[in-house]
């Protein structure tokens, strides 16, 4: 166990770090919630004037987006963007000196930090019932919920790491990364349902990686995966992991190996 | 004065001469920013083609109008934004002993700063105005130029406004970065679709809803919903813009004056 110990430690050290930030938290709630408030009228608004679309009513539909937001609330949290910094100041070196797997410690950060953000999600969630009234699904629903909300969180820990990690290339990264983010924002089902977008490109979405973040939770939430499709559904999204880690595994030996020759 | 402001300029377009791949990555990242949005909306209103009685030609133009006022707003004014981060780091109290106005100088440190995303906003407003079928006569220019050099003045009095609690407050890019992207939430759908107390604060206590939503009304000739006022009102834009900015600027004032005093 005693091999575990550092990255418990790292995890520890972000939260309370991340701890400190107090009034940014509140803030954060604060935007959820204020998000919430507007996509509720959004899509009452929408629904009083439109036929609805087949299988997705109103209350599922807020009970989409809340739920979505809640999640950005963990999911917007990059462990890895400390890659980036690192490398511009030079602390990378440091880090891949200690007797530590540099990847899983930056992992255990995230961990750490999500946890914080993790908690903010009661309050987000009480606000957010002041505003809207969500489906809460039966329990083997909320149950495999979970387990794909958990393999979205790995998929977008890759797909991060993966976007930080193209700083050992080129160092002025961060627009790349705004950019992939935007897209990524809208591709994951975050901001509306994927079955919303028009003919080819609606299937294609399914197959991006992004999907795997937030549509395949947010649609076994409300019901539109089915209980036959849910292995299928998870098995998709442990595909992406399992590619998004390979890829990583491959970037950061290739890294690793370059900043080496840097340094010589 | 003009002299300094047009030296200004030109080192400027020297540095983006200089940062060629930074400049294109910034431009990508200012299309791709829009260029979501506009997608959501399209996506959205293909399933539900009224909003609240607006098509999605009159939505478009709706954002392309907010869209290009904000983006005249950054490229004149966008420095007011680093103002927090010169006070943290000292760097504030050199425009103290420099024989300009102290916001003039903020607004002329030297940055990589282009109109590129403002000339995006008048090719994507034009377009709109196209195909939102707004029948166009040299009065319509004029009137859309004023209503954006408004609506730029109503961007700059929030974000001064933000600025000047900085000389009382240490911390205030949470509060900027909210304000910033809830402005861009909040002013992409007619404000009708709220409720009464949010209409009021979007018309009368932060102004946006004169960025985009009253002159929209007036352009497209259409019966403003929310309050049920005169499509002429949007015609006070200018004014708007020029109140907030007068207000803001003697907020900054005070604030200065603050600050000398602690500086003392």
């Amino acid at each position: 166990m005693t091999t575990f110990a550092p990255y418990i430690e790292y995890a520890r050290k972000a939260f309370a770090r991340e701890a400190t930030y107090r009034i940014e938290l509140i803030a954060e709630i604060g935007s959820v919630v204020l998000r919430v408030y507007l996509l509720r009228s959004l899509w009452t608004a929408l629904y009083a004037h439109n036929a609805a679309p087949t299988g997705l009513p109103l209350h599922s539909m807020i009970t989409y987006t809340t739920v979505a937001l809640l999640m950005s609330l963990v999911l917007e949290v990059d462990g890895t963007r400390v890659i980036r910094e690192k490398l511009r100041e030079g602390g990378i070196a440091v880090d891949l000196m200690k007797p530590i797997v540099v990847p899983f410690a930056y992992f255990s950060d995230g961990i750490g930090q999500t946890l914080l953000h993790a908690a903010a999600i009661v309050p987000s969630l009480l606000f957010a019932l002041l505003l809207v009234r969500i489906d809460v699904p039966s329990l083997p629903v909320l149950a495999i919920f979970c387990c794909s909300l958990a393999l979205g969180y790995g998929v977008n820990f890759f797909v991060n790491f993966l976007m930080n990690g193209v700083a050992f290339w080129t160092l002025e990264t961060f627009g790349l990364q705004l950019i992939v983010r935007w897209i990524s924002d809208l591709l994951s089902g975050q901001i509306l349902p994927l079955s919303f977008f028009p003919g080819w490109f609606g299937r294609a979405v399914f197959a991006l990686p992004f999907a795997a973040i937030y549509s395949t939770p947010l649609l076994v939430y409300v019901g539109i995966i089915p209980p036959a499709k849910w292995a299928a559904a998870l098995a998709v999204q442990a595909a992406w992991l399992a590619a998004t880690a390979g890829a990583s595994f491959l970037l950061w030996r290739a890294a690793s190996r370059r900043v080496v020759v840097q340094g010589g | 004065m003009l002299a300094a402001y047009v030296q200004y300029w030109k080192i400027n377009l020297l540095t983006i001469a200089e940062y060629r791949a930074d400049f294109f990555m910034w431009f990508a990242f200012t299309i791709v920013y829009h260029g979501t949005a506009l997608a959501a909306l399209a996506v959205t209103m293909l399933r539900f083609p009224s909003m609240n009685g607006w098509s999605l030609r009159e939505m478009f133009f709706l954002y392309a109008l907010w869209m290009t006022a904000h983006e005249l707003h950054n490229a004149l004014f966008f420095n007011v934004v680093s103002v927090p981060e010169y006070i943290r780091e000292g760097r504030f109290d050199r425009f103290f002993v420099r024989p300009f106005d102290t916001l003039f100088q903020v607004l002329t440190v030297p940055s990589r700063t282009f109109p590129d995303g403002f000339i995006l906003g008048l090719v994507t407003l034009a377009i709109a105005t196209h195909v939102a079928g707004i029948h166009v006569t040299p009065f319509t220019v004029l009137t859309i130029a004023a209503v954006l050099c408004g609506g730029a003045g109503i961007d700059l009095g929030i974000s001064l406004f933000v600025a000047a609690l900085s000389f009382w407050l240490i911390r205030v890019d949470t509060l900027r970065w909210i304000v910033m992207s809830l402005e861009q939430d909040f002013t992409r759908y007619p404000i009708s679709i709220y409720t009464r107390g949010v209409r009021i604060v979007l018309a009368y206590v932060l102004p946006f809803a004169f960025m985009n939503y009253f002159p929209a009304t007036y352009f497209l000739g259409k019966h403003d919903a929310a309050f049920g006022l005169s499509p002429e009102v949007g015609l006070l834009t200018p004014l708007i813009g020029l109140l907030w900015t007068a207000l803001s600027y003697a907020f900054w004032n005070l604030g200065l004056r603050h600050y000398q005093g602690t500086g003392s």
